[in-house]
């Protein structure tokens, strides 16, 4: 691993290494960040550690995707007609609401006595027969009673009684509007509700789903409303959605329509299983989910066209009463989950799809339901449907699935893939045309690969599928392109979106799937050019180019090692020095903890050596090619360096530009001759001081992965001689000072990585010392190294003092300023626990801020004991710093280090979101 | 109490300095917070400015170790062994008063109660 060692060195400096426990936390890699589909925000990190084990974590975050099938069909009555609704909750109320619940409510005591004779074993047959004799006409009467009455009299449009009133009116008409196409239950139904809601369940909600798989990065919001404000953002922008005109130029004929089908068609029952969806929802977001919120969202109809932003809870204050009265009314029953289920399978595919339909909505931000549905094999059943040729039954199926997959209840995904889900989906996806249906598979797979065991079946069955119908043909990369044709640029779908997340997702799994995937073929071709796309366009800040860049990132990790003929591209000095500059350098570091003689020389070698070389890099032309790069070639060729820099330049989105300098990281680690280029390519790009602008990024992990790709970066002597003149005010500037953080509040995680590109910096260049003293970094250090509560601060610190200490010819101007040598020794003292083994107990070692003192700062220096730990070898050159005992500062780290309990009260088990104990 | 963020905090503030009582495997302070920057201030019964998004003692186990050392409810805690507490998440002020290797945390504390006394003792204070 001689590229590693570079970077994994860092942290230590030539005399510490060592000491150091943990050099790897300066990540000399990382490989990304995954965000979960449509949902969770995951982010992934691989660190190389020392001995070359991988660590791994991930956070995900996940997001709810809601279905809306009742939701939007709400809002569409009011839209289109722009009446102003005199009751807030009336015309958000959904159709159910207004037509079913209201009827039921106030004349549903004469009109629909019929259903309550359905038993709940009833089968659905019996149910859309009896249904269909009389209930559905009375509601549909009533219902339209309630158009008409709100066509005619605006103003009373929403009240409960209208509906009633007119009913006798439309009666007798109804025969005559029968249509044929409303022998479908989902076309009547979109017809049924059509002059309430129109754009009806089918369209909306899919539209809603797609919105919510999104994988919009998740944002911590504090109390749950933000899944609607999410998907508000892209339902807006769908263009079914708005659909005005349709509904109020059908009104007339679809309510007749209706009507005549009300008569005629007895397996439809479309009015009753959407007005069932809302009742669990409902319930749901009124009784638990966001309690406190009715206030606030007093005012939902001021956005009808939201359809699924208006959600219920919203409303729920205002509706909540006599949604009360009318669940309790014992003639309306909900179908029960095992019905819904047993649906799936019915003969007549309408109510195939309706059932899915329902599925999708009963599931939408509720977790138990989509376990009910797993654990009443539902699942299978709902995958069996996306080979279905009808589309109407395969889309929401697809839907279903997709609302299922969503979650953190990573079982949900296992039980799709263990029934071949990922494969039908796959087979569904080369199959069908329907963007809608494409959104809804990529909606699903984005979801299932946030799952990591997932993640190589997906790759296994999708990634080329995914990568040719979809990466390819939306990114405007043409394999071969046509002399004539101006190139196209990328079309940010949401299609493209959802594919790029999931891929975004897979491409984090290890190595193997870096390797399928660099070797996908078209993948990264497709995927660069619609960053160049992007670029072009400055169109930068969407999710789409964030996903790519992502993708990119994860592909750019450890490509030194792991692209095929890759040992041919070794550096040649490396290689020159048998058993590779890593090793070698950590055995120097190893006997010479604290910067023996030896180590130095070796180390000014070692630079002056990089300097040479470097040189030579700068004079070396890139090499010559024969042919034009292709496939994976392109990850690390020196022309994509211009195009993270643009990314970096122009790009608003945090993670687009986390990622972009974790490219440019990734790409600049290790020893090889490409990153070489990369490096030199960097500076004559301009691209220092770019980075070094975006070490004021308001984004910690901006600021982190630009600090790290800074430290890699210096692994070229000329750019760590300009990052030393120029940089250092910023590195230090996001320092914290004391106990004041700065204003930033930046990550322990985000400190460490300032202070080891520090190290780097100053190591081996006391002209960088130099600038780092005079950015008046010294105050800032010793104030770390004294009272930092993280050990890994103070470690990092530590170390760059004692590099800078080292520099004798700096000691003069330190000591004016006021500093003597105790100011750069360390702190740590050693601990019962460090003592008896090393790592963990060194690194847990927190000093409460109050307990530190000046005499605590001179302690016994754990890290002596370390050392011998390490090389066994006692007579370590100790001659530059004497280690002071104090008998104080032990007691106290004793006790500091005391019984590591959790503090926790046993009975917290988080009583409510705002209060904790402690 | 309501500060603009950014600028500078006048507060009368207590020092309080609780030793955390081992209970089973945990070390317990015997209170509970609530607020926080990601929380919603609006909630907050004891603040008086409704867009603070502080540290407030919510609760407070009677006989506790935060009992004992004189915290009250509806306390504004302002700093943690140093740390700052006007500007945090809730999970942050959670994590670092229960750090676990430290025994005895120290607040900084403020309350109307002591906003007013000093006012009364000081009848020409400026502020207000």
């Amino acid at each position: 691993m001689p590229a590693e060692v570079k970077q994994e060195q860092s942290p230590s400096n030539a005399t510490s290494l060592a000491m150091m426990q943990e050099p790897q936390e300066v990540v000399e890699e990382t490989v990304t960040i995954e965000e979960d589909p449509g949902t969770p925000t995951s982010h992934v990190s691989v660190v190389t550690s020392d001995d070359g084990t991988t660590r791994r974590t991930e956070t995900k975050v996940t997001k709810m995707v809601k279905t809306v099938t009742t939701r939007t069909v709400r809002q569409v009555p009011l839209g289109p007609d722009g009446l102003p609704l005199p009751e807030g909750s009336s015309p958000l109320g959904s159709y159910t609401d207004s037509i079913d619940r209201r009827y039921m409510k106030n004349g549903g005591e004469r009109f629909i006595t019929p259903q309550a004779t359905s038993t709940l074993t009833r089968s659905y047959n019996n149910s859309y027969n009896d249904s269909y004799g009389e209930t559905p006409e009375s509601q549909y009467v009533r219902h339209y009673g309630l158009h008409d009455g709100y066509a005619d009299l605006t103003d009373n449009y929403g009240s409960l009684s209208r509906g009633v009133n007119f009913r006798p009116p439309r009666y007798p008409y109804m025969p005559n509007s029968y249509r044929p196409e409303n022998s479908y239950t989902l076309p009547i139904r979109k017809d049924d509700y059509g002059h309430v809601a129109q754009p009806q369940v089918p369209m909306g909600t899919s539209t809603v789903d797609l919105n919510r798989s999104q994988p919009e990065r998740f944002q911590p919001e504090p109390y749950g409303l933000e899944d609607d404000r999410r998907s508000l953002g892209p339902e807006e922008e769908e263009p079914y959605e708005l659909e005005p005109d349709y509904s109020t130029a059908n009104r007339r004929t679809l309510q007749g329509a209706n009507r005549g089908r009300t008569h005629r068609e007895p397996l439809r029952d479309g009015p009753r299983v959407r007005g069932y969806p809302d009742d669990p929802i409902e319930a749901e977001l009124i009784d638990e989910r966001h309690p406190y919120i009715h206030g606030m969202y007093s005012a939902p109809l001021a956005q009808p066209e939201r359809g699924s932003m208006a959600s219920l809870d919203r409303m729920g204050g205002r509706r909540s009463p006599s949604i009360d009265s009318i669940r309790k009314d014992p003639r309306w029953r909900d179908p029960d989950l095992p019905e819904v289920i047993a649906m799936l399978g019915h003969p007549i595919d309408p109510v195939k799809s309706n059932a899915a339909a329902y599925l999708q909505h009963l599931c939408y931000e509720n977790d138990k339901i989509k376990k009910d549905v797993r654990q009443l094999k539902g699942i299978p059943v709902l995958v069996g449907l996306l080979d279905h040729p009808k589309s109407e039954v395969h889309r929401k199926a697809c839907g279903a699935l997709r609302n299922i997959s969503y979650g953190k209840d990573n079982d949900n995904k296992v039980a799709i893939k263990n029934c071949d889900g990922i494969p039908a989906l796959v087979r569904l996806l080369r199959k069908t045309n329907d963007m809608e249906v494409r959104e809804l598979i990529t909606g699903t797979l984005w979801n299932l690969s946030s799952y990591e065991p997932l993640k190589m079946v997906i790759i296994n069955h999708g990634l080329q599928t995914m990568t040719n119908e979809v990466i390819i043909p939306h990114s405007g990369w043409e394999h071969e392109p046509n002399e004539d044709s101006k190139p196209r640029d990328a079309e940010w779908t949401t299609v493209f979106k959802n594919t790029s997340g999931c891929l975004r997702n897979v491409s984090s799994d290890g190595a193997e799937a870096r390797r399928r995937l660099r070797e996908c073929e078209g993948l990264v071709d497709a995927l660069l050019h619609a960053l160049q796309s992007a670029v072009g366009k400055k169109d930068m800040d969407n999710k789409s180019v964030e996903n790519c860049v992502c993708i990119m990132r994860n592909l750019s990790y450890h490509v030194h090692k792991e692209v095929p003929g890759a040992e041919k591209f070794q550096d040649p000095s490396a290689l020159q020095a048998p058993g590779s500059t890593g090793p070698q350098r950590k055995k120097k570091d190893d006997a010479g903890c604290f910067g023996g003689k030896k180590a130095k020389e070796e180390w000014f070698n070692q630079g002056r050596k990089n300097g040479e070389s470097d040189k030579n890099y700068d004079t070396l032309d890139l090499p010559k090619r024969t042919e034009p790069s292709k496939g994976f070639e392109l990850l690390y060729q020196p022309e994509v360096v211009r195009l993270y820099l643009s990314l970096l330049t122009e790009s608003q989105n945090y993670n687009t530009l986390e990622a972009a300098a974790g490219a440019l990281q990734n790409l600049s680690a290790g020893q090889w001759t490409w990153s070489n280029y990369i490096r030199a390519t960097v500076r004559k790009e301009k691209g220092l001081p770019i980075l070094v602008e975006l070490l004021r990024s308001d984004s910690d992990k901006v600021v982190r992965a630009v600090a790290i790709a800074l430290r890699n970066l210096s692994i070229d002597r000329r750019n760590k001689d300009l990052i030393g003149s120029y940089a250092m005010r910023d590195l230090v500037s996001n320092l914290p000072s004391g106990q004041q953080r700065p204003a930033k509040n930046l990550e322990e995680d985000t400190v460490v990585a300032i202070l080891n590109t520090i190290h780097e910096i100053v190591t081996d260049s006391s002209e960088n010392a130099r600038s780092l003293i005079q950015a008046q970094a010294i105050e800032k250090l010793v104030a770390i190294n004294r009272t930092s509560q993280s050990a890994r601060e103070t470690k990092a610190a530590s170390h760059v003092l004692q590099t800078v200490w080292s520099y004798k010819e700096l000691r003069n101007a330190l000591t004016k300023d006021g500093w003597n040598k105790s100011h750069f020794q360390p702190t740590v003292t050693a601990t019962p626990k460090a003592t008896k083994n090393g790592k963990p107990g060194y690194d847990d070692t927190t000093l409460p801020l109050m307990e530190k003192n000046q005499d605590g700062y001179s302690t016994i220096d754990q890290r002596d004991k370390d050392c011998k730990y390490k090389t066994g070898d006692g007579s370590v050159d100790l001659t530059e710093r004497e280690p002071l005992k104090n008998d104080t500062n032990r007691k106290h780290y004793i006790r500091s280090n005391r019984p590591a309990v959790s503090l926790v009260d046993a009975c917290d088990v988080k009583p409510q979101p705002v209060d904790s104990w402690v | 109490m309501a500060f603009v963020p950014g600028q500078p905090v006048t507060a009368v503030v207590q020092r309080i300095e609780i030793q955390k009582l081992q209970q089973g495997e945990h070390l317990i302070l015997g209170f509970s917070i609530g607020g926080g920057i990601d929380q919603d201030p609006g909630q907050n019964p004891f603040s008086e400015d409704k867009t603070d998004k502080g540290i407030y003692v919510t609760r407070i186990t009677p006989g506790g170790p935060a009992d004992v050392a004189g915290l009250m409810m509806g306390d504004k805690i302002m700093q943690v062994n140093g740390w700052d507490m006007t500007m945090v998440t809730h999970d942050q002020a959670r994590k670092t008063l229960t750090k676990k290797k430290e025994d005895v945390v120290r607040l900084l504390v403020t309350r109307k109660s002591l906003e007013d006394a000093v006012k009364h003792s000081k009848g020409c204070y400026p502020r207000k």
